[in-house]
């Protein structure tokens, strides 16, 4: 989130697309409906009407996977009636830039596409640059060739019929919602979006939120209080994992995984983005500091400038390799992997076609799993169509202890990272995670002590020294990830001390400030709110550097006034030469006395209504998902997204417009259960409210398949199916798509076979293995299945509808 | 006359007047003695933060004089939550006393069709050792290019968001430190 | 200790039942087995586990969206139990009125007989009453112990929404007609469910019987003001047959 969550109540139109906050985030309903209280408009665009519909004051539907379509249709309607905040567009976005005249869109593809690699060739997405560098720029937005002429017409196609036609959405109800959120474009008003898997979870996720952005950059929402584009993360510490480097392509804090071409620390450090622009401060040029205080925390004293401070001792990417789930999956499938850590987790339920990955697990030497409950993953070699006797993998089931059982720290949605307590000791012999890591690679430091082994060093050198009187002591983490300044041993203040010379070390750059010289500052219970936004600024701590609304400059105009005097976030005093408020975005000077943009992670300072830096355009557009209902894309000849990779062969099967699997389907949660179930699953009360795995049709769908509520029914697609129990209800309907009539249906994905035993199967075993081009995050929210009835009479009787 | 909902605001309204004239009325003593003593009286309290969706909300769990959780309520300061908790947050003293939590490390050979306990330290071995077996049996110095990449291309792992922030940069320092490049977890998904 | 009451705005609930399980987590009340039977209302009904139970109301507009009442269903403790009347000749101190707080309480040392427990739930307005196997009667205890303390009732204290408040009588029949009143001016049939008889006074925004059948008391539906206080006036020797 660029935002957070209190400050839902400082918006005066909230759009909630690409998710069910009042489900899935229900306590964050609280900001809403202080919002509401207020005389805020609250929007929800979906696909199916939920619990989060019923409080909305404009509810809307869309096919599954028709998010671009909808939103392009909302950039058309802003432009068309002038509904953009200009001073904005002008000065805090790339609408002036000139593009390169090479550039061009034709038919559903950009410049530079290479239809034999699925991908683009992207030297035509550039700026027009003068000879010191900097974009040449037209501040009267008229020159052809600039964005804002160029985004006009990309959308210029996206007429309120077409994206109808496309989406299922009645113009009317489009119009409804684009004059709506629209009307946030005047300084003075704020509108923000909550998004969650509903939008990341296709195959053009990652332009589905652009699409949004560009829309926020228009309006002027963001940097705002009440603006911002908020991601609703789906658990309580995927922030901080992430931030944290626990996926493939990233260390701690963003810094880009190595690639095989960069050997030396150098090289890499070559790669660090450049401005040559005086007014953009691209933060990113000081990532150098960063690396080097990380491989610091990583290799303490072993780290030094003569050996690169262990760069060569990282493991490195191949160039262009990607070892994203999907491809771990499929990797795994193959037989590449010998040994596997599945650490709490549960992929044979959580994972797009979790058939696919059951069948991965068999083929492992050894598995550890630790987890707080037992798991379909744990038992894979006993699950359904498993004959265990030929299942060849060891596995190790670790117990570790939950939440309340240990202290350390998390980070919600709103970059709070916020201190937990231990309340009671983990039942049985179940452990915490850390204590279990740590004394797991001692005991493999050991190992390699002792019988030495192939390239020991990076093991042998590893800094691991976080115990205190003998223990395991996570405040010892907390520190390290902080940094230190080693010179002093003293804990850094925040980042901007930092060296690239080996003084300094980081576990985290975006987390140096968290536990300072000053104490922990994520245990902080303070509730003092000086600006009066709910910005609570002592009370846990925000990365980074506290500021709790990123890129807030753009709140001011060019002297540093709030633009918004309602919702003063930030303000210049001039006298004493310092911003008064939130932690500013950053401390330069305003723009009109030598300051710099506000955008400052952006090279240019600005943010991109064009952006070239994604695999599948500068600008969002629309394709169907891989599995759609229509033959034809109704925008272009390229009917999927052109640079998506496709797996094909084995497990892999896909069926687009085939009458066996005639309807969109999409997997969602709902509040009583979170994720897989893992934990959900066996608390009884829990279980109680939502106890089956269902599935949710139309009134008009059961009609025509003789479906009524309450029958159970089969629900497949080519990799799989399960069975449910049918909610035939008015909250879904079908959809007029290009004269056709489509039907919507969905099922949650919170269910698996170990427990309950009547409870059914994961909705993951009909989800594809596709991703999205930038992200690989899979196109679980549309996909094509089937329905019907089962032929054997329902267990019980079904009670009336409620 | 029988009570019935039918006519319930009929001696609703009766009553009403009837309580004046003392016909009907409260119980004093009784509610006293029915009235159990807060059970939460006393007991130490601990502050947390919820397990499950990412708003980070508030909660304060209730401990006994043995250390057992006897209440989780949401913290009514926290800024965010203001002491609401949805149905997982409320449910939280089921995570901390439930039969079905996992209390043993277990074991499941090759080829076996059951668990087996095993002790904390064989099994952190056994894995230690397995981790080195596949590391070294995979470790990549070059790639196919000449490239130096020093990396293990027989081990994967996911997870995870269910992690605290200080043990997934433990996690992520220790499999990089052992070579993997197969590191993902819930984010991706 | 003042008279005390529960307003729920149902115009407020989002139905994420925070307040169905906080109530379960501290009266450790267990969950019970159940099934999907084509609703999100799980359990099916209030039980001898179960005092409160957000109901999931689905209603069908024929051309447009459909509209969703979530109504979390517990005891009204109401001013003048019906209950407590029929159970004082035949099961004494099965059910106690609290006096300083208004609470209607069964007393869980007191054994019901099934038939006399008929007649009890029978004589609620509101279908409340549950008995377990044991011949315990069971219902909402307004969290008296919370409540003795200064502590809110455990679902008023969950709830994320405002939807729920709690205080004294007085100052939540305010807050109720407050509420109403600007509720009235965009949805012309809101109305408090029986303000006046009960201690859990609920906000509705269309026909009572969409979000419950038991809602509202049956025979408030067309009874004016005016009616009602006619009857208050009715012979007392009426209602003392019950005894």
């Amino acid at each position: 989130m660029t935002n957070h969550y209190i400050d839902f109540r400082n918006a005066d139109v909230i759009l909630n697309m690409g998710g069910n906050v009042a489900e899935n985030h229900p306590v964050s309903f609280k900001w809403i409906q202080v919002a509401r209280d207020r005389g805020a408009i609250f929007i929800h665009v979906d696909p199916r009407f939920t619990r989060t519909s019923a409080k909305a004051d404009i509810f809307v539907r869309l096919r599954s996977g028709t998010d671009i379509a909808f939103l392009g249709g909302m950039i058309k309607y802003i432009l068309d009636n002038n509904m953009y905040d200009e001073f904005y567009v002008k000065n805090y976005t790339n609408a002036s830039f000139i593009v390169n005249p090479k550039f061009s869109f034709d038919d559903g593809l950009f410049s530079g596409y290479d239809p034999r690699k699925r991908a683009y060739d992207k030297s035509t997405w550039t700026f027009e640059r003068d000879e010191q560098g900097i974009p040449k720029r037209d501040m009267t937005l008229e020159d052809p060739n600039c964005v804002f002429q160029l985004l006009k017409k990309h959308y210029s196609r996206y007429t309120l019929q077409k994206v109808s036609e496309i989406t299922g959405t009645p113009t009317s109800d489009l119009e409804k919602v684009y004059q709506a959120y629209g009307s946030t474009f005047p300084a003075n008003k704020a509108g923000t979006v909550l998004y969650a898997m509903g939008w990341t979870q296709h195959t053009v996720g990652v332009q589905n939120i652009r699409a949004m952005a560009i829309i926020q950059d228009l309006l002027g929402n963001m940097g705002i209080a009440g603006g911002g584009v908020n991601a609703l993360r789906g658990e309580s510490n995927v922030q901080g994992a992430t931030d944290a480097g626990l996926l493939f392509h990233i260390w701690p804090g963003y810094l880009p995984t190595p690639r095989a071409s960069l050997a030396t620390l150098e090289d890499y450090n070559k790669t660090t983005p450049v401005s040559k622009d005086p007014r953009s401060i691209n933060w990113w040029k000081n990532r150098p500091k960063y690396v080097v205080s990380f491989l610091k925390s990583m290799f303490g004293e072993k780290a030094t400038k003569e050996n690169d401070f262990g760069y060569s001792w990282m493991p490195k990417l191949d160039v262009g390799q990607d070892a994203s789930w999907l491809n771990l999956f499929d990797e795994m499938y193959k037989g590449t992997f010998t040994g596997f850590f599945v650490w709490g987790m549960n992929p044979a339920c959580s994972s797009a076609h979790a058939g696919k990955v059951r069948q991965a697990l068999v083929k492992l030497d050894w598995m550890v799993n630790v987890n707080v409950f037992n798991s379909e993953t744990a038992e894979f070699w006993r699950g359904p169509g498993v004959d265990p006797k030929k299942v060849k993998t060891e596995v190790f089931q670790l117990p570790c202890a939950a939440f309340l059982e240990k202290e350390g720290s998390i980070s919600n949605s709103g970059r709070w990272m916020q201190w937990r307590y231990k309340a009671a000791n983990p039942p049985g012999e179940a452990r915490p995670d850390g204590d279990i890591m740590y004394e797991l690679f001692k005991k493999v430091k050991a190992l390699y002590e002792k019988e030495k082994g192939v390239f020991p060093e990076p093991i042998l050198n590893l800094k691991w020294d976080y115990e205190t009187n003998g223990h395991f002591d996570i405040h010892k983490v907390a520190k390290e990830i902080n940094g230190y300044d080693l010179t002093t041993g003293k804990l850094m203040a925040n980042f901007v001390g930092l060296k690239d010379d080996g003084t300094t070390s980081c576990g985290n750059w975006l987390y140096s400030a968290s536990y300072t010289e000053a104490g922990n500052m994520a245990a902080r219970r303070k509730k003092t709110d000086p600006t009066g936004l709910g910005l609570y600024p002592e009370w846990s701590w925000c990365w980074p550097l506290n500021r709790r609304i990123i890129y807030n400059r753009a709140s001011v105009d060019l002297e540093g006034n709030p633009r918004d005097p309602k919702r003063p976030l930030l303000k210049w005093d001039a006298a004493e030469k310092k911003w008064v408020g939130d932690v500013p975005d950053n401390a330069v000077p305003p723009m009109g006395t030598n300051g710099a943009y506000p955008f400052i992670m952006k090279p240019d300072g600005v943010a991109s209504l064009f952006g070239p830096g994604l695999a599948d355009g500068p600008f969002p557009e629309h394709y169907e998902p891989l599995e759609c209902p229509i033959e034809k894309n109704l925008m272009s000849s390229q009917r999927i997204n052109p640079v998506i990779k496709v797996f094909e062969g084995g497990p892999d099967t896909f069926a687009t417009c085939d009458p066996k699997y005639p309807f969109v389907c999409t997997t969602y949660r709902v509040t009583e259960h979170w994720q897989t179930g893992v934990l959900t699953r066996w608390l009884p009360w829990l279980i109680e409210a939502e106890p089956q795995v269902f599935c949710e049709i139309s009134l008009e769908l059961g009609r025509l398949r003789g479906i009524k509520n309450g029958d159970r029914v089969i629900v497949e697609t080519p990799r799989g199916k399960l069975e449910a129990v049918a909610i035939v209800t008015s909250r879904l309907k079908p959809f007029n798509v290009a004269g056709q009539t489509i039907h919507q249906i969905g099922l949650p994905w919170h269910f698996g076979w170990l427990h309950p035993k009547d409870g059914g199967e994961s909705a993951n075993l009909l989800t594809p293995t596709i991703g999205d081009p930038n992200t690989m995050i899979p196109e679980s929210k549309a996909f094509m299945a089937n329905v019907r009835k089962l032929a054997v009479a329902p267990a019980k009787k079904p009670a009336g509808k409620s | 006359m029988k009570i019935t909902r039918r006519n319930f605001l009929k001696i609703s309204g009766a009553t009403a007047a009837g309580a004046v004239v003392g016909g009907l009325g409260f119980d004093f003593s009784p509610i006293e003695s029915y009235a159990q003593e807060l059970r939460i009286k006393g007991a130490k309290e601990t502050t947390t933060i919820c397990c499950f969706c990412s708003v980070g909300c508030g909660i304060i769990v209730h401990t006994d004089a043995k250390g057992k959780v006897i209440n989780a309520e949401g913290d009514p300061d926290h800024p965010i939550s203001e002491g609401a908790l949805c149905a997982k947050g409320a449910a939280s003293y089921q995570i901390a006393n439930n039969p079905a939590r996992l209390q043993k490390v277990r074991y499941r050979a090759p080829y076996s069709t059951q668990w087996k306990e095993v002790s904390w330290e064989w099994a952190l071995d056994r894995i230690a050792a397995n981790i080195k077996k596949s590391r070294d049996a995979s470790f990549m110095e070059k790639n196919a290019q000449g490239q130096v990449v020093n990396r293990t291309n027989g081990i994967a792992s996911v997870g995870s968001a269910a992690l605290d922030n200080e043990e997934c940069w433990l996690y992520s320092k220790m499999l990089r430190a052992m070579g993997l490049i197969y590191i993902e977890h819930q984010a991706r998904i | 200790m003042a008279d005390k009451s529960f307003f729920i705005d149902t115009t407020k609930c989002t139905a994420c039942r925070g307040c169905q399980v906080a109530c379960k987590q501290w009266n450790k009340n267990p969950g019970t087995k159940t099934v999907q039977r084509g609703s999100h209302q799980n359990p099916a009904d209030l039980s001898s586990s179960t005092f409160k139970l957000v109901r999931f109301s689905e209603v069908d507009v024929p051309g447009g969206e459909p509209r969703w009442y979530f109504f979390p269903d517990q005891c009204r403790h109401c001013v003048t139990p019906p209950c407590k009347e029929v159970a004082e000749g035949k099961a004494k101190g099965a059910i106690l009125h609290d006096e300083s707080t208004g609470a209607v309480i069964f007393n869980s040392k007191v054994k019901v007989a099934p038939e006399v427990f008929k007649e009890v739930r029978e004589a609620c307005p509101y279908d409340v009453p549950r008995i377990s196997g044991a011949g315990v009667m069971a219902k909402c205890t307004m969290c008296m112990d919370r409540v003795k303390e200064g502590m809110l009732p455990a679902c008023v204290k969950t709830c994320p929404t405002g939807a729920m408040a709690f205080g004294d009588r007085k100052a939540i029949l305010e807050l109720a007609h407050k509420r109403l009143s600007e509720v009235k001016g965009k949805m012309k049939d809101a109305s408090l469910a029986n303000p006046d008889d009960v201690r859990v006074i609920y906000l509705l925004v269309d026909d009572p019987k969409k979000y419950h059948k038991f809602a509202v008391a049956e025979n408030t539906i067309g009874i004016t003001r005016k009616m009602a206080l006619k009857r208050i006036f009715k012979p007392f020797k009426e209602i003392r047959v019950i005894g």
